[in-house]
């Protein structure tokens, strides 16, 4: 662990000396690229982070937006890739205690969690699947232990995450406006620091996220505990309610050096601690460790002298370890002491806000390639075809993975994971519902267009709910920024993103940046990722079986655009062509359509078109009513495509809705007048999903088999290799 | 035949939860004071048809390595043939 030669030099003029090795640990922490973002905060500017809902306040580890009735809600994500990649079980359930004490270090109850996974080829590769198990593994004991559910997320296999792993967790939290941690400090307050002891394990993990994973260098294994997890949420709970904390923290990436200086440089006041008084796991610890210990579950309390006591009686009754560690100053200054030995002095605004880089970015060479190559030519089989994607690992039904997590502790989850998007009951008598999204396959294709489709996909999916998008959480995974043309896939990917929020008024309220993601094999496709959050402030949709009879309508427009689908990747081996993209005028439209005839309980189920295209989408409406359905290609709103293009393009901006005949002309009127692109597609009936065309069918499969074989093909696939 | 037992433990710089909650949670309050540490570990019995000691302590080895019995990031392992 250390800092760039011209970073070095940078700091000595800074503090106008050489920085002894205790302070260049420190500063070493800070300044990686997990801790200072030096190569992406200048461009997160561009991000629109306002809004009526948005509540800001220094020191906020997560968003929070305002739900109404003296209620917020807050959001983070975070990711937990580097060490997930050595250790799944330890490196995801270690992720979601992280992401969990962000949410509580604004003073809100974490409510629920989601998981972005990402793994090499399952089918091929035993490295992945032992990588897939285990982080599920992981992900399930820590949520499951905390009674925290864990409602949603996604998972996706491709070659380019070979022998490594993303994880994200993103994490909700709810609570009362006037409860929210305003974070401030006064001089003589006291520094707490509150749960694990402290011990050598991930010692210089920030520093490990910011370098490639070619190195045997790996040290940065952490053992979960989710039973002082609780622990620390009821106790900091508690003590939040009896007036115990004047400003928290979360002691993530970069540990103590980044939570002192972080703390210090925001709210303009001076840290003054001992590492003698740090709770350590083990007699024989130096300071720098101390300092740059990773080691879970501990947060940073700062409080005042006089309620010292009661904090301290909290904790004891939790049996959660304190140490009151240091204290406040006026001076600005971050301040190290071993017993009496000042081992480290540096002005905290210096520590905190690492020199920015402005890294050059370029075209990437690949994309002309792509363009060149030839489109491939259409299957013969198209019902044959249907069936393989249906069992494909990134289509199938991930009932293996959500089915291990508990995802109805709290009593909260109307909608169950499995949907389009899970809902929360919130105690205002308004509903939640949240949904992250990503699809690396498109962003490699068009880094822009992909991540505008991300964001596009998690706003459909929440709005197949009946909620009206109100924040986004972003997760920007990239390889490293110090390749330009990486990092020309990030800035353009961001472009998108905040295009899309600024025209939907969708402010992002949180987010996370994690580069150098890079596998033996090269960097990993550009991987953002979209959380969003809508509110129903009346009730989600009632979904329901489809029955006999049932009319069958398609929103949206179908067009040429295969590039990274299903189809192309998974039954062609094919990348290339052109990726989706979002016609933004359209988009809302269809969305506040969707979300019209939802709330006038018009349609017996909503889903939204994405991987596999219109024939995946039909097929899991058919198979989650357990009903046959017969979809005519002729009204199908598209521009005169082949039919393989009509069945499996991922065209955005899509809803499949389901309406019975009673509802059908209030449905088509509204649509008519709103000029929504739709189309009367098909009906439910029988026992076989049917696709024709002129009256002629081009595939037919059985709703049982299908069934079968989306349903359990990643299980097999896990249990049986 | 041999059996080979093999330890599996969280390496020693490295938390092991299940360990301190024997020590604070029984053995201490079983006021046991005398008593400073507890690492939990895992144990596994492996009865073996082979010529030698050490062919039965390779196998097992190879196995245990191959098969992902353990993660060598996390783990230590001790292995010990009767």
């Amino acid at each position: 662990m250390s800092l760039q030669p011209q970073e070095l030099d940078y700091l000595s003029k800074k503090i106008k000396r050489k920085p002894n090795d205790v302070e260049t640990h420190i500063v070493a922490a800070e300044w990686s690229e997990h801790c200072s973002y030096k190569s992406s905060k200048k461009h997160l500017k561009i991000l629109p982070m306002s809004g009526p809902r948005v509540i800001r306040e220094k020191g906020f580890d997560s968003g929070v937006l305002d739900v109404g009735d003296g209620y917020v809600v807050t959001v983070h994500i975070e990711s937990h890739n580097h060490p997930s990649a050595v250790e799944p079980y330890g490196g995801a359930a270690t992720g979601v205690g992280g992401v969990i004490r962000d949410i509580l270090s604004a003073g809100t109850r974490p409510i629920a969690l989601f998981d972005g996974l990402r793994f090499g080829n399952i089918e091929k590769d035993s490295q992945a699947r032992w990588l897939f198990k285990n982080a599920v593994t992981g992900i399930a004991d820590y949520g499951n232990c905390l009674g925290i559910p864990t409602i949603g997320g996604e998972v996706e296999f491709d070659d380019c995450y070979t022998n490594y792993a993303l994880v994200d967790v993103a994490s909700i939290g709810f609570g009362k406006k006037e409860r929210l941690i305003k974070n401030h400090a006064d001089a003589g307050d006291l520094v707490v620091l509150l749960g694990g002891s402290t011990g050598r394990d991930g010692i210089g993990g920030a520093q490990f996220a910011s370098d490639s994973l070619e190195t045997e260098d790996r040290s940065a294994v952490q053992i979960p505990d989710p039973f002082i997890e609780k622990l620390i949420i009821e106790a900091t709970l508690e003590a939040r309610n009896e007036g115990c904390i004047k400003a928290l923290k979360d002691l993530g990436g970069g540990g103590l050096s980044c939570a002192i200086s972080e703390t210090a440089d925001t709210l303009g006041i001076g840290i003054e601690l001992d590492v003698n008084r740090v709770h350590t796991r083990e007699s024989d610890m130096s300071p720098r460790e101390i300092m740059t210990s990773e080691s879970q579950e501990r947060m940073l309390v700062i409080t005042d002298k006089k309620k010292l006591a009661k904090l301290e009686s909290i904790c004891k009754k939790f049996r959660v370890t304190c140490s009151v560690i240091g204290k406040v100053t006026s001076d600005k200054m971050m301040r190290v002491k071993n017993n009496n030995v000042v081992v480290a002095s540096i002005p905290a605004e210096i520590v905190a806000n690492a020199p920015l880089l402005d890294r050059p970015s370029k075209v990437p060479a690949y994309l002309k390639e792509l363009q060149k190559k030839k489109e491939p030519t259409p299957v013969s089989d198209l019902s044959k075809t249907i069936m393989r994607l249906l069992s494909c690992p990134n289509i199938a039904s991930k009932i293996w993975v959500y089915g291990q997590y508990d995802h109805e502790v709290g009593i909260r989850t109307v909608v169950k994971p499995g949907m389009d998007s899970a809902v929360l009951r919130l105690d205002n008598g308004k509903y939640l519902a949240a949904k992250i999204d990503g699809n690396p396959k498109q962003c490699y294709i068009d880094p822009k267009n992909g991540a505008i489709g991300c964001f596009e996909e998690a706003c459909r999916n929440v709005v197949c709910t009946g909620a009206t998008p109100i924040g986004m959480v972003d997760h920007l995974q990239f390889g490293n920024p110090e390749n330009p043309e990486i990092f020309w896939t990030f800035l353009e990917s961001l472009k998108g993103i905040s295009e899309f929020s600024k025209y939907f008024d969708i402010p992002c309220v949180g987010g996370k940046v994690s580069l150098y993601n890079e596998t033996p094999q090269g960097p990993i496709k550009p991987t953002p990722l979209i959380g969003v959050l809508g509110l129903i402030e009346k009730k989600p949709l009632h979904t329901q079986k489809s029955e006999q009879g049932d009319i069958l309508i398609l929103i949206g427009i179908t067009k040429d655009e295969l590039g990274g689908s299903e189809y192309y990747e998974y039954i062609h081996g094919f990348v290339g062509g052109k990726c989706p993209t979002v016609d933004f005028v359209e988009s809302k439209r269809n969305m506040g359509a969707v979300i019209h005839i939802i709330e006038n309980e018009w349609a017996k189920n909503v889903h939204d078109c994405s991987k596999g295209g219109l024939a995946i989408a039909v097929s899991e409406l058919a198979m989650t009513s357990g009903i046959g359905c017969t979809v005519s290609l002729d009204n199908i709103q598209s521009s005169k495509l082949p039919d393989d293009k009509i069945l499996f393009s991922e065209s955005h901006s899509r809803y499949l809705l389901s309406v019975s005949k009673s509802n059908l002309d209030s449905v088509l009127g509204y649509l008519k007048t709103k000029k929504v692109n739709f189309g009367i597609i098909g009906k439910f009936e029988g026992k076989s999903i049917a696709f024709s065309k002129s009256k002629k069918v081009i595939a037919k499969l059985s709703v049982d088999k299908a069934h079968d074989k989306w349903f359990n093909s990643l299980k097999d696939l896990v249990l049986h290799g | 035949m041999f059996e080979v037992q093999v330890i599996i433990e969280n390496k020693p710089g490295i938390s092991d939860p299940e360990g301190a909650t024997i020590l604070n949670d029984l053995v201490l309050k079983g006021s046991y004071s005398s008593v400073k540490k507890i690492r939990a570990a895992k144990m596994l019995k492996f009865q073996i048809n082979t010529t030698n000691k050490k062919a039965a302590e390779d196998t097992v080895r190879e196995l245990c390595n191959e098969l992902r019995i353990y993660n060598p990031m996390v783990s230590k392992v001790t292995f010990t043939v009767n």
